[in-house]
């Protein structure tokens, strides 16, 4: 077989697996196969690693391997998709896999058929035929994820149930076979957890949704998106405490408990649902709220295994207005913002507050990754914006805000500075702006109101402003999309998070994450100041990522992220390093320290109630 | 031979070409900056500044950091340095005026000082020169000598650490033995007679932001429509000329104090020559430059109308459109130096620029025009060190 282009098989070992392919999260349609056979293979994904694997020599060509190569018409639709979050354009990949396969035949290759054995004919009788396989094509999608420190574990089947009951005979027969498994959720693991010799079970089929008006609730089956449930919510008025877009609610909530910047006024953990339903090691099916179920809502610091695999979870809906909006408030300096976001929850004002570093920033707002990069510069360089307090509130929230805190960037200046940020970065205007500069920061005085009217002049913002920032191909799609305002829109952006993946374009993206005493700034600034050094001492990039304030502000969430090329085996020594120097040392902090606790303890414990872990 | 400190910037790259000239050998102390090494900046200056070929043999380059001890300089810079220097002229400082920076700018400023006083004293150099501002007066409304002074307030961090850093070489260079000269110049522009310049701040700002904003409008007019420009009240008039309806609040007497490059240059040349003992010696203008002077350089220069002088009493309860703000904004940090009344003496400085023919010329219209003309043509500056 012919070799592996290079730069093809670059941008296919760049995928994520984030997801986003697997949601229309543009509402540009879905990957039709991806859609119609709900493997992962069949997606943009898979695809991409299938391309990877066939350059490594790992698998055959397979019968599943002619069939994923030829559903894929080449519509395209993985390449704004892509694009919007990575900067990747997939589509290249897509049709080199097609090429490869097509060749391969053309030149009189049989596709390699994989025997059935007696797991899987137990498997299929279980799922259907259709819903489990052995083929190495598949399989191989399910082996790994860019974890750097997890080698491939390529599992033996790949199963898609499609009720709880078939989970339950799954995992009886998994038992009895002494298979071990694991449980997918919809994109990948960030900590390499997903993986099995055995079994894998991907709940892509589960996605049923019903809305329960009178209790407030949505009950939800495994395979439903964070995206899928908050579009259903939104639907009808309402709102839903939800995590990455891509990620299965029932899967981030067993595994960690749903935080975000909501999480400021709907919590986390066990405040995230009314009852949840599992099927036990045994292959047992129980619910939370039954008298004898196990007690999962108690907190131990330490690593344990999930109570089971859960086959629905029934959320809570959220109430929301019409006068809702986003407000950002500006800082440079770290304890400032700090102090406003805690004044905030003391306060109660607002439904979602957090405090955000500028590689956020700068990489939510554009739509390439140079002029993220020349943003991040700016943002603190001529702006003296280092932080930004970021807000949903109501009109009085942000009134109130307003009041607190002097100059905030409204919505309609989002908007502005968004659409025309490639002219917002002209330097003739920055040179401008930097002589605004004397004892307050410029950010001020673009913060006026009385301003507004020249911004708009000189940065003529519109959504061909914006899209003139990406490849000319690109232009069209960018403008069609900015032309819808819920792309502009910090209240829709937020609920739906669909900016968050822009994180990791430039790099992937390690988050490690602390629950912290808000009124601690010294512990705080301790841990930025240690994450930092960690990283600067290994020469990784590093940066502060957000604090989100808790429990009417005593408590708050930490991030604080590493960026690394997840395939360059340098760099994942280094992370290796990294992990062994900051395990202990957040250890001890938390020992030392009330209110401080790694969120490595938490994974698997996502139902405890809060209260168990930020309060030790 | 003589250690430049702030060699590629403003008045350093000037001080050199003029030592240069006089036929000193220097040591500039230069970083690699905007992607170029430090080697390609000085070398762009030096054609900037038209210093000969013959002269540039004596210029010696070594690379380092202000901020870091021993400035960070290689073992062989650094016994260079410590076994050829007879003079140090310290121009290097960070001008900026902005709180947020504070920390950095008292790292060059501060720090960065005693780092080279450090130097100094562990090398053979005898005199000091160091480049202060007549700023460090802080806020003062009265005569302001030729003398360390301990200002109850100053307008900014830069007037601050100016200020402690003339203190702190004083009494270095006391106990070290240093000959020490303060040079306090007031606000420096481009070259009188060429009117080129390397830095386009302080005077240049407001007068690149005006001819910005008529850039903008006339686009908008000319491209777009206009209904932008509509909404400030900015028109075109039949003969071309551009109408920008903006106020600035007019406040009784003062003016800015600003003195060409040249001159700067040329008064320190004298008073090295002269002041071998050292002292403190401001260099200054004796008539300050009306604001409303500057606005009708700038109006009749770019062919501009309507930005007037207005009462405050006339400007009272009728807000500021987004044109006022920006100059009111640029008014409100840079009052202290636009509305200025102070009188800077120069009672030192004086009698040895009179005695050699040195005299301050003051800011005509055609000297703005040279000035203007030239920053306009590159481009503001940003050309020179463009990577």
């Amino acid at each position: 077989m012919v070799k592996a282009d290079d730069d093809i098989l670059k941008t296919a070992s760049q995928c994520r697996h984030y997801a986003m392919c697997k949601i229309d999260y543009l509402g540009t349609g879905l990957c039709p196969p991806g859609k119609r056979y709900h493997y992962v293979s069949y997606y943009p994904q898979g695809r991409m690693d299938l391309y990877a694997a066939m350059a490594d020599n790992l698998i055959p060509v397979t019968e599943g391997l002619v069939h994923i190569a030829e559903t894929c018409s080449l519509c395209g639709v993985c390449d704004l998709q892509c694009h919007f979050v990575t900067g990747l354009r997939p589509l290249k990949v897509m049709k080199a896999l097609k090429d490869r396969v097509e060749d391969y035949l053309k030149a009189g290759g049989k596709p390699v058929s994989i025997a059935s054995d007696e797991p899987l004919r137990c498997l299929r009788s279980i799922v259907g035929s259709e819903w489990a396989t052995n083929d190495p094509a598949v399989l191989v999608t399910y082996a790994n994820d860019p974890f750097p420190l997890a080698d491939l574990k390529m599992p033996r089947y790949v199963v898609l149930p499609g009720t709880r009951e078939e989970v339950a005979a799954v995992v009886r027969l998994a038992n009895e076979l002494g298979l071990p498994y694991a449980v997918r959720g919809n994109g990948g693991s960030v900590f390499g957890f997903v993986f099995s010799e055995g079994i894998v079970l991907d709940m892509q089929r589960m996605r049923g949704i019903v809305i329960d008006k009178d209790n407030w609730s949505a009950a939800v089956g495994p395979g439903v998106t964070s995206f899928e449930l908050q579009q259903e919510a939104f639907r009808h008025g309402l709102r839903v405490n939800t995590a990455e877009p891509a990620a299965t609610v029932c899967g981030n909530i067993v595994c960690t408990g749903t935080f975000s910047t909501w999480s400021y006024a709907y919590g986390t953990a066990a405040d995230g649902f009314i009852d949840m339903e599992f099927v036990d090691a045994r292959g047992q099916i129980f619910r939370l709220n039954d008298k004898q179920a196990p007690n999962v809502f108690a907190f131990e610091n330490a690593v344990i295994p999930a109570p089971g695999i859960c086959t629905e979870a029934s959320v809570k809906l959220h109430p929301t207005s019409k006068d809702e909006d986003g407000v950002l408030v500006p800082f440079w300096d770290f304890d400032e913002a700090v102090a406003l976001a805690r004044e905030l929850g003391r306060r109660r004002i607002g439904l979602a507050v957090a405090v955000l570093g500028i590689h956020y920033i700068a990489n939510f707002m554009s739509p390439s990754k140079d002029l993220a990069g020349l943003l991040k510069d700016v943002l603190p360089e001529t702006l003296g914006i280092r932080y930004v307090v970021f807000a949903i509130g109501d009109r009085f929230a942000r009134e109130s805000i307003q009041k607190l805190a002097g100059p905030v960037i409204d919505s309609g200046l989002w908007r502005t500075l968004t659409l025309g940020l490639p002219r917002l970065l002209d330097s003739e205007w920055l040179d401008l702006v930097k002589g605004f500069e004397a004892g307050r920061p410029p950010y001020e005085i673009l913060c006026r109101p009385e301003m507004r009217p020249l911004v708009e002049a000189v940065l003529r913002p519109s959504p061909e402003t914006l899209a003139a920032a990406v490849e000319e191909d690109l232009r069209e799609l960018y403008t069609g999309l900015y032309s819808q305002p819920r792309f502009t829109d910090m209240t829709w952006l937020n609920m739906f998070r669909i900016l968050s993946s822009r994180m990791s374009r430039r790099k992937h993206m390690f988050a490690f994450l602390v629950y912290v005493p808000l009124d601690r700034n010294d512990v705080i600034n301790h841990i930025n100041a240690e994450f930092a050094r960690i990283a600067a001492a290994q020469g990784l990039d590093h940066d502060f990522g957000f604090l989100t304030p808790m429990d009417l502000g005593k408590r708050a969430i930490l991030e604080y992220d590493y960026y690394i090329d997840h395939t360059d085996p340098a760099e994942r020594e280094k992370i290796g390093r990294v992990l062994a120097e900051i395990g202990p040392w957040l250890d001890g902090l938390a020992e030392r320290t009330k209110g401080v606790t790694f969120l490595k303890y938490v994974f698997s414990q996502g139902c405890s109630r809060k209260e168990n872990f930020l309060y030790r | 031979m003589i250690l430049i400190t702030g060699g590629t910037g403003f008045l350093g790259a000037h001080l050199a070409a003029h030592l240069l000239e006089e036929g000193d050998e220097v040591i500039l102390l230069a970083r690699s900056k905007q992607g170029l090494s430090a080697a390609d900046r000085v070398g762009r200056l030096l054609d900037w500044l038209g210093v000969a070929a013959n002269r540039k043999k004596n210029v010696h380059l070594v690379e380092g950091r202000l901020e870091h001890p021993g400035l960070g300089l290689e073992p062989d810079d650094s016994a260079l340095i410590s076994r050829e220097i007879d003079e140090i002229v310290h121009c290097a400082s960070s001008t900026s005026f902005a709180e947020r920076r504070r920390a950095e700018v008292e790292a060059v400023n501060l720090d960065g000082l005693r780092h080279v006083l450090d130097l100094a004293e562990r090398s053979r150099c005898r005199r000091f020169h160091f480049i202060s501002t007549a700023y460090v007066a802080g806020i003062n409304s009265g005569h302001c000598l030729e003398e360390l002074v301990r200002p109850a307030a100053f307008t900014n961090v830069y007037e601050e650490t100016k200020c402690r850093a003339e203190w702190l070489a004083s009494e270095r260079c006391a106990k070290a033995g240093l000959r020490l000269s303060i040079y306090r110049p007031s606000i420096v522009y481009g070259h009188s007679e060429t009117g080129r310049s390397l830095l386009f701040n302080a005077l240049y700002y407001p007068v690149r932001t005006a001819l910005f904003l008529k850039n903008l409008y006339e686009t908008d007019i000319r491209e777009r429509g206009g209904w932008r420009a509509a909404e400030m009240g900015v028109r075109l008039d039949g003969d071309g000329w551009t109408v920008m309806p903006i106020r600035i609040m007019a406040e009784d007497g003062g003016g800015v104090n600003v003195v060409p490059v040249d001159f700067f240059v040329r008064a320190f040349g004298a008073i090295r020559e002269r002041a071998v003992d050292g002292g403190i010696f401001q260099v200054v203008n004796s008539r300050r430059t009306r604001i409303e002077d500057i606005i009708e350089y700038t109006q009749a220069l770019f062919h501009i109308r309507g930005i007037m002088v207005c009462p405050a009493q006339d400007m009272e309860g009728k807000p500021r459109n987004a044109l006022e703000e920006v100059f009111e904004t640029y008014l409100e940090a840079y009052r202290p130096y636009l509305r200025d009344r102070r009188i800077f003496g120069a009672e030192k400085a004086g009698p040895i620029l009179d005695d050699k023919g040195i005299r301050c010329p003051d800011l005509t219209f055609d000297i703005f025009k040279r000035c203007l003309d030239y920053a306009v043509q590159c481009g503001w500056g940003t050309r020179l060190f463009r990577g």
